[in-house]
């Protein structure tokens, strides 16, 4: 290995080539519609130490295996969010509701194909393998609770999600993003908080 | 070199490197959300549930609260509720989750066919197989002959397998324990006519002597005494304790004094303490006269001469063992378990008969289930019946001969001659292995099933989380098998499955108790708690007359030759007879004494084998007359000059990948002679000859040093002679700051480290490695020195004292100090760890980009770097901690204080909105701790325990000098030399 002028230069060049590169993945990155998420639990190095892309899935509205309207049930009937997603108010995590919950009021006979999805798979005791829309990293911890307790509506984070067909993450849930937020209102900016 | 990849060709790989993400993206799966179908009611996703059962680690019968998260076992912890183990929980005890998701179990019935194979079957094909047999059996008049050999089975399932062997004819239900303690129930058998284990008040004693009892290790209830014997040794109970051994075991390093025995001769140091005290005693006139005729040849001259320790010695141990009442001795270990065992506990009994101990500090009960066990003479002649095949059917569950006894017990031999053996167990161990039939069991996570260790004590177990494999209950499988043998078998057995006979059995229980309300709320209520327990009048005994004829004598050896090594197999605490090391927590849990893993050795003293011309790490070949094995040297001056050790529990030929081919199996040098009295197995009953093969085998430990090398790091004081203030040595560096000073708010979370209470046992260690998905780095990467645990306890041997027989040993549990001028923080160029305005140094992983800097900075050796991908092969996966992360490659960890638990614990304090209470949040060492010598808590509230602590005139931070500032605060050990 020898140094010299010329070896700095080409160290300069590749360099650039490196960021460049980095850019365009950034751009392919993140508006991805085709209904692919990426995967949260083992995130690669350079997905998040070297461009610093973020893990989220933003813009994204993946097709479900049933077509559920949040618009329908949320915003037309006015349905409360904890009636279904009933752990967000007691647990870190929302959860999405057991088959049993969408039983409770579409077990009759009904013409409804998409209705029809969901008696199937009560009656084969299967449950529904929902596309997950909004993820973090491994290794980013969020608290549903703190936050419903705190009194911050679903939708600063999850949009309006009353109007949504089908449900988009409309929010980049990229740290600067959370930080802006904890900045406003005064909430802990500790790293720990969420990443632990 | 031609292949040196030069700069050029690194940029274009580096550029290559980075365009592949963006390739590689585009593939990534699709991660979906599997929500329940019906959610159970108890369960809140993201939300804990903990759900009490029993331990079967070993036969103590402790109680565990089992911390659950959407429906699997995550975390298991001491039951604080429960009167034997009182919130604590030893090493074997955590890692029971390490048996129930163990990659290794057998995952359904499997049975030998033609071609000697172990093929899958189903659950019906199995048990139609069996009862097909019971049939064949019963047909030809041989169902007399059926014969059960367990190991000790929980309460219910115990009379279960009685009631359905009596059905079908037989009455030989076996119970066997290769620690069964035979010899201490025939001692006092002997004595006071309770043929039981008594009950030891190690807490009220003042004046403690081990006669080569391991109490905090294997013997009998660890956790239960390391309790007790933490509040024997509290700064106001100011309680003494000698350990009188041949082998300096983890118990006897915790002695104040500790005094080196002529192997198997501690029956004559008891005798001669009793001769010195008997004169004063209170005992009944003509008793004494009687005892007096008894005693009289045991002057402390004879004693010294037979045991190797002084006559000065044991009178002034004689007149401690009266003045510092009241006092207690212990008897019978397993190292120490001679051919003339139950003499020798005579002696402990008569000591302790004569010192007005009886009713003070050891009290009878009415007989407990480990009255059940059989001898190891039993089973030899059950051995000898197998041989003569006349067994047609040998049915095994929870036990492993094949590992325990010696081959040349025959047992191996005589499994051929039985027609027919069935195995119930869960893991392919050397006994099941050589069955034809498994069944494998639940393991106790899993099960139904009671417990009862002790008087009034009744422990209710429950299955924590749904069956891993396609495995079936103990008690379900003999009841379906049952129902399948002929109309008359089923209707003798109406109950439709095991849980529906233990709660039939409750049912009795409820009667008894005497409980008001109804069964369902006591049932409730037992399931909540872990079981029922009320205090129980010991039973009144006296001095039974066929004590005096007892003639004691020195034990017999079968020798290897003229100047040969008594052998001492000694009891491990990581792996209790064998049964723990299928375990990878215990397997890279330090040795507490040797700090070794993965791995057994010959402890020899540094003397002999300098006359031996032995080099430590030589691999040594070990003959007795019984066999011969080879294994490494280590040097242990906690030893007697005239014999050598090794632990039990390594050498397994089977028993799964974490287990098999690991270490020697020390059992194969001891002899087949049972015990003279009680049967019990001759572990203390060979001598060996060493000889060199001219090989190398180094031992992986993870200690650096034996010695302090005068750091300073584990301090001692005398009692009595605290400092009253603090002095804190800054000569070597004027404490002068870079930074400003730190203001803290509301919390700073420290800890203290109480060194006169550590054991060294390393309870806090293994649940550290299951609260905090510590990965398992295996005996290579150890022996780099790449080891992952966040918490470790180092072990130092100081220069003995004047007149000492071992050096003293201190241990000193270390993890991350969260200091509060952090070496590592400063020196981070990606701002990954940094200290947070709660006093916690803090490691961001995802920050972290691997240089190291923080590890080579920190004093204390407490930060560890993921060397390479961790492995956890399914299920073992399943117990991952999901609030914590699992870390990769590339990144730095180290210790959080348990920072998701703080999170835990303010979350909850913030919907109740207050401040967080003292104790509400403890880290898992603090929490499992049996001599709770961690204490955690908020540094900034004056009030808390641990701000008390931090003000102790014992208290000390390691490196003070360094002004690194730490939060956790050591207490002195205190030496107690009067």
């Amino acid at each position: 290995m020898r140094f010299s002028l010329g070896s700095l230069s080409v160290f300069r060049i590749t360099l650039l080539i490196v960021a460049l590169l980095a850019g365009l993945s950034a751009v392919q990155y993140r508006p991805d519609v085709s209904g692919r998420v990426w995967q949260a639990g083992k995130a690669a190095w350079w997905d998040y130490k070297l461009l610093d892309l973020g893990l989220t899935g933003w813009g994204q509205a993946p097709k479900q295996p049933i077509a559920f309207s949040h618009a329908l049930h949320a915003g037309e009937y006015g349905l409360d969010c904890l009636y279904c997603h009933s752990a967000a108010r007691v647990s870190p995590a929302a959860h999405v509701p057991p088959v049993q919950t969408c039983m409770g009021c579409h077990a009759r006979p009904t013409p409804n194909p998409e209705i029809k999805k969901i008696q199937t798979y009560w009656k084969n005791r299967e449950p529904i393998p929902w596309i997950r829309v909004h993820a973090l990293p491994a290794f980013t911890r969020f608290n549903h609770k703190r936050h419903v307790r705190a009194g911050v509506a679903c939708q600063s984070c999850h949009g309006e999600i009353q109007r949504m067909q089908r449900v988009e993450q409309v929010s980049s849930l990229k740290m600067g993003w959370c930080v802006t937020c904890h900045d406003a209102h005064q909430a802990s900016k500790d790293c720990l908080v969420c990443h632990y | 070199m031609a292949n040196e990849l030069d700069r050029r060709n690194f940029l274009k790989l580096l550029g290559a490197s980075a365009a592949a993400p963006v390739v590689g993206c585009a593939s990534k799966p699709v991660e979906t959300l599997i929500p329940y179908v019906v959610q159970p009611e108890e369960i809140t996703p993201g939300v804990a549930t903990y759900y009490a059962t029993v331990c079967q680690e070993c036969p103590a019968g402790c109680s565990m609260v089992v911390r659950t998260r959407e429906g699997r076992a995550v975390k298991v912890e001491g039951n604080p509720s429960h009167p034997i183990n009182q919130g604590t929980l030893c090493a074997r005890g955590q890692a029971s989750l390490q048996g129930l998701y163990n990659p290794d179990r057998i995952r359904q019935p499997l049975y030998r066919n033609e071609a000697g194979e172990l093929t899958p079957l189903s659950w019906p094909e199995a048990e139609a197989m069996l009862a097909e047999r019971l049939q064949k059996i019963r047909a030809e008049g041989q169902a007399d002959k059926i014969t059960f050999l367990a190991g000790q089975l929980p309460d219910s399932v115990y009379r279960l397998a009685t009631q359905w062997l009596e059905i079908l004819g037989s009455s030989r239900l076996m119970t066997y324990e290769p620690f069964g303690f035979e010899a201490l129930r025939q001692a006092n058998q002997v004595c006071f006519q309770q043929a039981s284990i008594p009950t030891h008040d190690l807490a009220k004693a003042r004046f403690l002597l081990g006669l080569g009892t391991d109490f905090l290790e294997t013997w009998h209830s660890p956790t239960r005494y390391a309790v007790a014997f933490s509040q024997m040794r509290s700064a106001t109970a100011s309680g003494k304790f000698v350990q009188v051994e041949s082998r300096m075991s983890l118990t006897g390093a915790n002695a104040d004094e500790w005094i080196a025995i002529k192997p198997g001769r501690e029956a004559f140091f008891a005798l001669g303490l009793a001769h010195l005290i008997l004169p004063n005693s209170t005992v009944p006139a003509e008793e004494k006269a009687r005892l007096s005729q008894l005693l009289q040849p045991y002057s402390p001259d004879r004693v010294a001469s037979v045991t190797e320790v002084s006559a000065e010695t044991i009178k002034r141990l004689a007149r401690e063992f009266v003045s510092h009442g009241p006092s207690l001795a212990l008897g019978g270990g397993i190292a120490a378990s001679s051919r003339q065992e139950t003499t020798s506990l005579i002696a402990v009994n008569l000591l302790n008969y004569i010192a007005g101990n009886i009713g003070k500090t050891l009290h009878f009960y009415e007989t407990q289930e480990r009255s059940q066990i059989s001898s190891y003479a039993a089973l030899l002649s059950l051995i000898d019946v197998m041989q003569r095949g006349e067994i047609p059917l040998l049915l095994l569950a929870n036990t492993n001969p094949a590992f325990s006894l010696p081959p040349s017990s025959g047992f191996t031999e005589a499994l051929t001659h039985v027609p027919f053996v069935v195995s119930f167990s869960s893991f392919p161990d050397e006994t099941t292995e050589r069955a034809d039939l498994i069944l494998p069991d639940h393991t106790p996570l899993e099960s139904w099933g009671d417990s009862h260790p002790e008087a009034g004590v009744y422990g209710l177990m429950q299955p924590v989380m749904s069956p891993v494999f396609e495995t079936q209950a103990l008690g379900d499988t003999l009841l379906s098998v049952a129902t399948q043998v002929d109309e008359a078998f089923s209707e003798s057995v109406p109950w439709k499955s095991f849980f529906e006979y233990l709660q039939a059995s409750w049912k009795e229980r409820h009667g008894e108790s005497g409980e008001p309300g109804d069964f369902d709320t006591f049932w409730r209520h037992a399931l909540q708690q872990g079981g029922v327990w009320q205090i129980k009048e010991p039973l009144p005994v006296q001095l039974s007359p066929a004590v005096f004829e007892t003639s004691f004598s020195e034990p017999t050896f079968d020798r290897a030759g003229e100047d040969a090594l008594t052998f001492i197999a000694y009891p491990s605490s990581r792996y209790y007879d064998g049964r723990g090391a299928n375990k990878p927590w215990l397997q890279e849990l330090p040795d507490p004494m040797t700090q070794a893993v993965w791995g057994s050795w010959l402890e020899i003293h540094p003397e002999t084998a300098e006359r031996l011309g032995i080099a430590e790490g030589d691999l040594l070949t070990i003959t007795s007359p019984h066999g011969t094995i080879e294994a490494s040297a280590y040097f242990y001056a906690g030893l007697r000059r005239d014999a050598v050790a090794m632990p039990i529990g390594l050498g397994h030929s089977g028993y799964g990948r974490y287990a098999q081919g690991r270490g020697f199996n020390p059992v194969h040098l001891l002899s087949t002679h049972p015990e003279t009295a009680a049967g019990g197995f001759p572990w203390l009953s060979t001598t060996v000859r060493l000889a060199r093969t001219g090989k190398r085998a180094l031992l992986a430990t993870t200690d650096g040093s034996r010695q302090q090398l005068g750091r300073g790091i584990a301090q001692a004081v005398t009692a009595g002679q605290h400092d009253e203030h603090r002095h804190v040595d800054h000569s070597e560096h004027p404490a002068r700051d870079m930074y400003p000073e730190v203001e803290y708010a509301e919390y700073r979370w420290g800890m203290s480290i109480d060194l006169s209470a550590c054991l060294g046992c390393g309870a806090c260690v293994t649940a550290c490695y299951a609260e905090n998905n510590i990965p398992v780095v295996g005996e290579d990467m150890v022996a780099q020195g790449r080891e992952m645990s966040w918490l470790r306890i180092e072990r130092y041997f100081e220069e003995p004292q004047e007149g000492a027989n071992a050096p003293e040993v201190r241990f000193a549990p270390i993890l991350c100090q969260h200091c509060g001028n952090a070496p590592c923080e400063p020196v981070c160029p990606v701002y990954a760890t940094y200290h947070n305005p709660e006093g916690l140094n803090a490691q961001i992983y995802n920050r972290c980009v691997g240089t190291r800097y923080c590890a080579n900075n920190c004093s204390y050796k407490v930060r560890r770097f993921n060397w390479g991908e961790a492995d956890w092969p399914t299920p073992l996966n399943l117990q991952l901690n999901p609030d914590v992360t699992v870390r990769e490659p590339g990144v730095m960890e180290k210790c959080t204080f348990c920072v998701q638990r703080i999170q835990e614990g303010k979350d909850r304090a913030k919907d109740e909105n207050r401040p967080v209470r003292d104790g509400e949040v403890t880290p898992a060492c603090a929490q499992t701790c049996p001599t709770q010598a961690l204490t955690f808590g908020n540094l900034q509230d004056p009030a808390s325990r641990v701000s008390r602590h931090s003000h102790d005139p014992r208290g000390y931070k390691v490196f003070e000098s360094l002004n690194t500032r730490p939060a956790i605060t050591y207490l002195k050990k205190v030496h107690r030399n009067t």
